[in-house]
C-alpha cells in the first residue's frame, strides 16, 4: 500500500506492507542514521520525531503516519551539530550509536520544556539507552546544551 | 506479526463495521504491542481520525478519548488535577516519553495487560468505559470480562470526588514492567485498594475493601491488618521477576503506606 506523509519537510510517498514498521521504511530508503538497536521499543536508538515528539521508530506502523510529519536527525542538522559538540565536550560520544535518537529526543526536550530539573530531564531521556557509558556525561551535555541556549 | 491489510476507517460504524467482517479483524491502538505479541492480524482497523485523541472537562467527570496518548494523559492539567496528580503518575511510570508518545490510554485499558501501570493506576476510582456500539461497562467488570469483547473502546470516564490517590510501581530498572504495581484511594471517604502485576492483571482487594471502610477512624494498626487481608485474598504468582513470596510482602508494605497516605 501507498503512505505519503513528509520527510523533514519533504512530500514523499512509498510503498510499504500492512504490518511494516517506519524504521524499517526509512532504511530501506537510505535514512541510516535511524538505527534499528532492540527493535521492540526499548532502547530508543530509532527514536525520530512524529509530529515534533519523539517516537520511536520500530514501534509506528508505516502506513499509521499518512499525511504526517517525520523528522529524523538529518532534518535537524544544525541543533544536531550542536548537541554533537556538547557530547564531544563532555565525553558522552562514545560508539555512536545512540547519537542520533539522542539528539532528537535532546531537541524535543529543549522545546517542550523549560528550564528543566535534572530530575525532568533524566525523565525524558530515560527511553534513550546508552550502553557504552553511565548516562552521567549525556546528562551533563544536555544541561551544558539547554544553558547554551 | 503478519498483516494482510490496513484499514483507515472513516467513522465509527465505519470501524465497526470492518471489524464485525473477520474474526481476526483488530482495532489498531498505539500499536505497540502487537509485534511482542506476534499474532497473525486479518486487517488492522486505524481509528485514529475518528476525533477520539481528546480530554474533555466536566462539573461531575472527565472524559478520556480512547486514542489520547499516554503522554498527552500525563500531561493534561484535568487529570493532573484528579486525586493529587496519583492517576496521570501512574502513566509517568510507563517507559520512556518516546514510548509513551505513541501508547494510547485505550490500548492499554482493551489489552488488559498484567503489567499494565495504566489499568492499575486507574482501577481504585469510578472509571467507566464507553464503548459503540453504545454500551459502558465499569472497568472491573471489563477486566473481569471473559472473552473478547466485541466493540470499540470510544472514551473513559474518570468521576471527580473528593479525595487522594497513591500509586507505587516497584520495577528494578527505569524501563522495566513492574515486579508488582499498587494503586489506592480514599474518594468521598471510600478506600479502594488494586494491586496488579501479581503478575496478573489489577485486581481490587474487595474483602480488605470491606474491612477499612466499616471502620470509622481507622488506625495505623487497622491499615496494616486491611493490607494483609489484601495480599491473603488475593493471587500472587512466581515468575522470571520476582517470587511470589517477594510480591506479597512488596505489596503488603505498600498496601499500607497507601492507605496511610490517603487518609493524610
Amino acid at each position: 500500500m501507498l503512505v505519503t506523509f513528509y520527510l523533514n519537510n519533504v512530500r514523499v510517498s512509498y510503498d510499504v506492507r500492512p504490518d511494516e514498521y517506519l524504521a524499517e521504511t526509512l532504511r530501506s530508503h537510505g535514512v541510516k542514521s535511524v538505527k534499528v538497536g532492540c527493535n521492540e521499543t526499548s532502547c530508543g536508538s530509532c527514536t525520530v520525531l512524529l509530529e515534533n515528539r519523539p517516537a520511536m521508530s520500530c514501534g509506528i506502523l508505516s502506513a499509521s503516519i499518512e499525511g504526517k510529519h517525520i523528522t529524523t536527525v538529518e532534518g535537524i542538522q544544525e541543533e544536531a551539530a550542536r548537541i554533537a559538540y556538547f557530547f564531544g565536550e563532555e565525553g558522552a560520544d562514545q560508539c555512536g550509536f545512540c547519537n542520533a535518537g539522542y539528539a532528537l529526543t535532546i531537541y524535543a526536550l529543549k522545546r517542550e520544556l523549560k528550564n528543566p530539573t535534572d530530575d525532568e530531564i533524566k525523565d525524558y531521556i530515560v527511553g534513550n539507552l546508552c550502553r557504552c557509558s553511565g548516562m552521567q556525561s549525556q546528562l551533563n551535555a544536555i544541561k551544558a546544551y539547554l544553558k547554551e541556549e | 506479526m503478519i498483516v494482510n491489510k490496513y484499514y483507515r476507517a472513516s467513522s465509527l460504524e465505519d470501524a465497526y463495521s470492518k471489524l464485525q467482517e473477520n474474526p481476526r479483524n483488530t482495532i489498531l491502538g498505539g500499536g505497540l504491542w502487537l509485534k511482542k505479541i506476534g499474532q497473525s492480524h486479518e486487517t488492522l482497523i486505524d481509528i485514529s481520525s475518528l476525533g477520539l485523541n481528546e480530554i474533555k472537562d466536566s462539573k461531575n467527570e472527565v472524559v478520556v478519548g480512547s486514542m489520547v496518548s499516554q503522554r498527552d494523559f500525563e500531561n493534561s492539567p484535568v487529570v493532573k488535577a484528579l486525586f493529587n496528580d496519583a492517576i496521570a503518575f501512574s502513566t509517568r511510570e510507563v517507559m520512556g516519553v518516546n514510548f509513551r508518545n505513541l501508547a494510547t490510554i485505550g490500548g492499554s485499558i482493551m489489552g488488559r495487560y498484567p503489567f499494565s501501570d495504566v489499568i492499575t493506576g486507574l482501577l481504585p476510582y469510578d472509571v467507566e468505559l464507553e464503548f459503540y456500539p453504545k454500551q459502558t461497562m465499569f472497568l472491573e467488570d471489563y477486566l473481569s470480562y471473559k472473552g473478547k469483547l466485541n466493540a470499540i473502546l470510544v472514551a473513559i470516564h474518570i468521576k471527580k470526588g473528593q479525595g487522594k490517590g497513591f500509586y507505587k510501581k516497584v520495577k528494578t530498572t527505569a524501563l522495566d514492567f513492574p515486579i508488582v504495581n499498587i494503586a489506592v484511594s480514599r474518594v468521598n471517604g471510600q478506600y479502594r485498594i488494586a494491586v496488579g502485576a501479581r503478575p496478573a492483571v489489577a485486581s481490587l482487594a474487595l474483602k480488605a475493601m470491606e474491612y477499612i471502610n466499616s471502620l470509622k477512624n481507622p488506625s495505623k494498626e487497622d491499615f496494616a491488618k486491611a493490607a494483609e487481608m489484601a495480599v491473603e485474598e488475593l493471587s500472587f504468582l512466581d515468575n522470571k521477576d520476582a517470587s511470589k513470596e517477594y510480591r506479597i510482602d512488596l505489596a503488603k508494605v505498600y498496601v499500607r503506606r497507601g492507605l496511610e497516605e490517603v487518609n493524610k
